[in-house]
């Protein structure tokens, strides 16, 4: 019995036994084709782990001729993502959300019940409230530290610099026009990251060869600064609607400084009117007036025969030409050109141009660059309207010498202008002199550019000795004249045109162009007002704005003052006196002429 | 017959001793070895979660060698103790874990985790009373089935008592609810009612009654059918219900051949949920790869291939099935783990003895041992109590082993 038992109780214990042998070699050869023969698990689980983590380099920075910092890219904000598929309870996370950061519970909640794999909830939150989100310890939910751009200076050349939106892409600006090179690249980091999508274990985004590269503008903070500060306070004393000034080195066409007022501030460019992000001395075109009446003389004097000394007759004030009558601000009877060109006779003007006739002055216009685009290197150039001059009337011809019926854009004006005060050369403008990598080293750097030759460099002088009639003692622009430093110039008042075309009443553009030292000019600064309230006259109106930006830049550039013999010897150490004499005589030799 | 039983029974034990000096060293040193991985893959799967939830990547490390300490005491316990005694203690035991199952559920010291009761507040350590029950339920099978074993054809007393007594402890431990643990009891039952005697037109005809009740019980909740359905195809619910099968599978699949390493595992990073108790297998099958995967089943397969011997082996019918119970039942909760981790079987949450982390599940199964080891070399001494010849030879061959240990 108890033998039958046994042996029974045996059977059944092996047949036990046999269940473990199969339920063993299942699990054995499951294991051995899960690990030998399925390779794409692997795969698999990189996937999952390794991808979705694109990082882009760190942006280059923007600095000034100087190498100081006007635009810079830092890490310290992170941004909030959330991984929907991994949040069990959308609701409660997008109302814990939404309180943390302020943000509308319902479209984060339709956003979290997606079902997508990725979304962003936040982008670029400082760090006090990214940590708050980082304390509620919600599943699913992400950081991504990015880049923020943030400009040191604040407004300081806000239109120039331009800004980034939240992408890190250049919108506006220089941040716009270098995007390819300002852009980091885009790269995927082999990111490692945990259940909760936390990554892991990697290298933090330093690797500088993702990097864009660096801007060296040719804005000097500091002449940017005197730029912007006499600026506001032309604007502000004229109540001016809008102003704009530029200073160009007239040698290479680098652009000194650039500025607008009003300003508005990059760091927060949404707070502020779309209208001001412009760069609106290269994108708006405008009738410069007067000032163009050196370009009418220019051609006259290369293409005409005329000298300085050429008479005109101003006809007495008023001068009929069809049905239009041009009228000067004081009759005048005959007059020289230097002297149309000092009191700033439109009738003399008109005269000019009737000698050397539409096309010579169609075609000096053409050379001196205006209705085409310079080519500077800033987004939204315009090319201002110079018409064709076959299609020119009488009257055009006429007041396009004196500077309406034509737009340009400011950075033409002080183009041609430098073109003048160099010896005839048009130089194209720029704003960016070299492109360095992320280790400093340039990888491309853009010098002086010479377009053409406009006028010889003996038209250039006689038009720079009427131009600096003009800032002399009864010239239209006498209150440009700077202390210690001879100056040219020339003024404009421009009537404004309205909607319908006609010239609108009571607005006016005022403007001064000028350069200084009048023998060898180092700078030369245009000063334009939009809508001055208080007076109208660039004589007046951008005047002050020229001398302040000229005397101090000067100064700043360390170019010596032309002292008055008998201060010379009282101001100036002695190492230095030989220099200074030099330029006192030159400049007493040329007084001589005048 | 008894002669024959004597002259095949009596020279074995003293060589088995002189070989193995109380302590069959075939059982323990696998025991042992699966310990001490399971130390080293605890830490190892759980520091990073240990980290968060504990700011210490130790945490689970130093309990576990505690545990492991503890084990290996309870062991060496029940190596020595009497197994007569242990049948004696047939019905306290059966009391004792009803009234630790009750007390989950009718005092505060039940430690509520993720909506299930299963834990049980003592000091500053929690104990798991349903893995104390699956050792009552073993011993009380055992001696059941050996007294009544005569008498086990008759349905009335081969079949319902037992069947009536798991369905007692079932049902305290589905209200916990802990349904892996009742599957286990179950299969454990059959097993040892297969084993001891029961007809088996009972059992088979019981279990044709059982599946449509499993059917049933499958329909009537939409989470049961909706896991079910991710068990099908993992990868199709890898979002939600396959997700932890999805990732067990990619840490085998990384793991390939070699393993990636030790600690250098991904899976154990926050995708598997329990890297350090339900899927340490996973995290084995990463680190150490197929051939670290085949070393631990060679291990288990060694515990199981010795029990059954011992359970073969031995004379003494309680004894026999106590030792066939007990493989059993580490070999069902090395099936049913590694079947989940394998994807082989729906997700439950059932730990790997020995292994994982978790020490109600370590003393137990140390405990097991412990007394596995004491049937393979002391079942001699019930066979005394039984009336049996042998007792004497045996007796003093087995204690002169066990004094030249000190």
């Amino acid at each position: 019995m108890k033998s039958v038992e046994k042996k029974r109780r045996k059977l059944r214990i092996c047949i036990v036994g046999l269940f473990f042998v199969f339920f063993f070699s299942v699990i054995g050869i499951k294991a051995i084709y899960l690990q030998a023969f399925c390779p794409w698990l692997n795969d698999r689980a990189l996937e999952e782990r390794e991808k979705s983590l694109i990082f882009r380099g760190k942006r280059g920075t923007i600095y000034d001729a100087n190498g100081r910092e006007m635009a810079v890219t830092s890490a310290d904000v992170e941004s909030i993502t959330a991984h929907p598929r991994h949040i069990k309870d959308p609701r409660a996370t997008a109302q814990a959300l939404s309180r943390a950061l302020q943000i509308d519970a319902k479209t984060l909640n339709v956003k979290l019940e997606s079902g997508k794999s990725f979304i962003w909830v936040k982008r670029q939150v400082g760090p006090r409230k990214s940590r708050t989100v980082k304390d509620l310890r919600l599943k699913g939910v992400g950081f991504i530290s990015e880049h923020s751009r943030f400009y040191p200076s604040g407004t300081l050349a806000a239109q120039v610099l331009g800004f980034t939106g939240v992408d890190d892409r250049g919108l506006e600006g220089i941040e716009f026009y270098y995007d390819n090179w300002l852009k980091g690249s885009d790269h995927k980091l082999t990111v490692l990251k945990d259940g909760f999508d936390r990554k892991f274990d990697t290298e933090e985004n330093t690797d500088m060869s993702y990097s864009g590269k660096n801007l060296i503008l040719t804005i000097d903070k500091t002449i940017q600064f005197i730029t912007e500060s006499a600026l506001e306070e032309a604007v502000t004393d004229f109540s001016a609607k809008s102003g704009m000034a530029v200073v160009m080195e007239p040698d290479s066409g680098a652009v000194l400084a650039l500025a607008h007022a009003p300003v508005f501030n990059p760091n927060s460019f949404g707070k502020f009117d779309r209208d001001l992000w412009r760069n609106k001395a290269v994108t708006d075109p405008f009738e410069p007036g007067s000032t163009m009446k050196i370009f009418s003389a220019a051609g006259a004097i290369e293409f005409g025969g005329c000298t300085p000394d050429t008479i005109f007759f101003c006809e007495n004030g008023a001068y009929q030409i069809g049905e239009d009558v041009v009228h000067d601000s004081q009759p005048y009877g005959w007059m020289s050109l230097g002297k149309i060109i000092k009191y700033s006779s439109n009738i003399g003007s008109v005269k000019v141009s009737e000698m050397i006739g539409p096309q010579l002055l169609y075609k000096t216009l053409r050379d001196f660059g205006f209705g085409e685009k310079t080519r500077i290197d800033c987004p939204g150039e315009t090319a201002g309207t110079l018409s064709f001059y076959r299609r020119w009337s009488k009257i055009d011809a006429g007041t396009i010498s004196f500077g309406q019926g034509i737009s340009v854009s400011a950075i033409q004006l002080i183009t041609a202008t430098s073109a003048i005060a160099n010896g005839g050369m048009l130089m194209k403008p720029y704003i960016v002199q070299a492109i360095t990598n992320s280790n400093g080293q340039p990888v491309e750097s853009f010098g002086p550019r010479k377009i053409r030759r406009v006028v010889s460099a003996e038209t250039a002088e006689a038009v720079r000795q009427m131009m600096k009639s003009v800032v002399e003692k009864g010239g239209t622009g006498e209150k440009a004249a700077l202390k210690g430093y001879s100056a040219c110039g020339k003024t404009g008042t421009a009537q404004k045109i309205d909607g319908k075309g006609q010239y609108a009443k009571g607005k006016y553009v005022a403007s001064f162009i000028g350069f200084a030292p009048a023998e060898k000019p180092r700078v030369v600064i245009l000063a334009v007002l939009d809508e001055p309230q208080k007076n109208h006259y660039g004589g007046t109106v951008a005047t002050p704005v020229f001398r302040k930006i000229a005397y101090e830049t000067l100064n700043y550039m360390n170019v010596p003052p032309r002292h008055e013999k008998k201060k010379l010897t009282a101001s100036v150490a002695g190492d230095q006196l030989p220099m200074i004499v030099a330029t006192v005589n030159g400049s007493l030799s040329m007084d001589h002429g005048e | 017959m008894k002669a024959h039983y004597k002259s095949d029974k009596i020279p074995q034990p003293p060589i088995a001793g002189s070989i193995q000096p109380g302590y069959d060293v075939s059982l323990l040193f696998p025991v042992l070895f699966l310990v001490g991985i399971g130390i080293v893959m605890v830490y190892s799967a759980s520091s990073a979660v240990a980290a968060k939830k504990f700011e210490s990547s130790y945490y689970f490390l130093k309990k576990q060698a505690l545990f492991s300490m503890s084990g290996i005491v309870v062991l060496v316990l029940c190596r020595h103790f009497p197994l007569k005694l242990l049948r004696s203690f047939t019905y306290p035991l059966l009391v004792l874990a009803f009234l630790l199952l009750a007390a989950l559920h009718i005092t505060d010291l039940g430690i509520s985790v993720g909506g299930a009761v299963r834990w049980l507040r003592l000091g500053s350590f929690s104990f798991q009373p349903s893995e104390l029950t699956r050792l009552s339920l073993i011993v009380y099978l055992a001696y059941s089935l050996s007294k009544k074993q005569d008498r086990l054809e008759n349905f009335y007393v081969g079949f319902l008592p037992h069947v009536l007594v798991l369905s007692v402890f079932a049902t305290m431990i589905l209200l916990q609810p802990d349904f892996g643990s009742v599957v286990i009891l179950g299969i454990i039952t059959w097993i040892m009612m297969f084993v001891g005697g029961v007809r088996i037109s009972h059992l088979l005809t019981s279990l044709l009654v059982l599946i449509p009740v499993g059917c049933l019980f499958l329909i009537s909740a939409d989470y049961r059918m909706q896991r079910i359905a991710s068990f099908w195809d993992p990868w199709q619910h890898a979002a939600n219900g396959g997700y932890q099968a999805v990732h067990s599978l990619m840490a085998f699949g990384t793991g390939g051949i070699w393993g990636v390493g030790i600690g250098k595992g991904y899976q154990k990073l926050f995708y598997l949920p329990e890297p350090h108790t339900d899927f340490i297998f996973s995290v084995i099958g990463e680190e150490f790869g197929l051939i670290g995967v085949l070393i631990i089943l060679g291990l288990y397969a060694l515990i199981l291939i010795k029990g059954i011997r011992i359970a073969m082996d031995t004379e003494d019918p309680f004894a026999s099935l106590l030792a066939m119970g007990l493989t059993a039942a580490i070999g069902i909760q090395v099936c049913i783990n590694m079947g989940v981790t394998l994807a082989l079987l729906p997700t439950k949450g059932l730990t790997l003895p020995f292994l994982s982390y978790g020490g109600t599940s370590l003393l137990m199964n140390m405990a097991s041992v412990g007394i596995l080891m004491n049937i393979s070399v002391n079942s001699g001494q019930l066979s005394a109590d039984n009336g049996q010849l042998s007792v004497n030879s045996y007796q003093s061959s087995v204690k002169l082993p066990v004094t030249s240990e000190q």
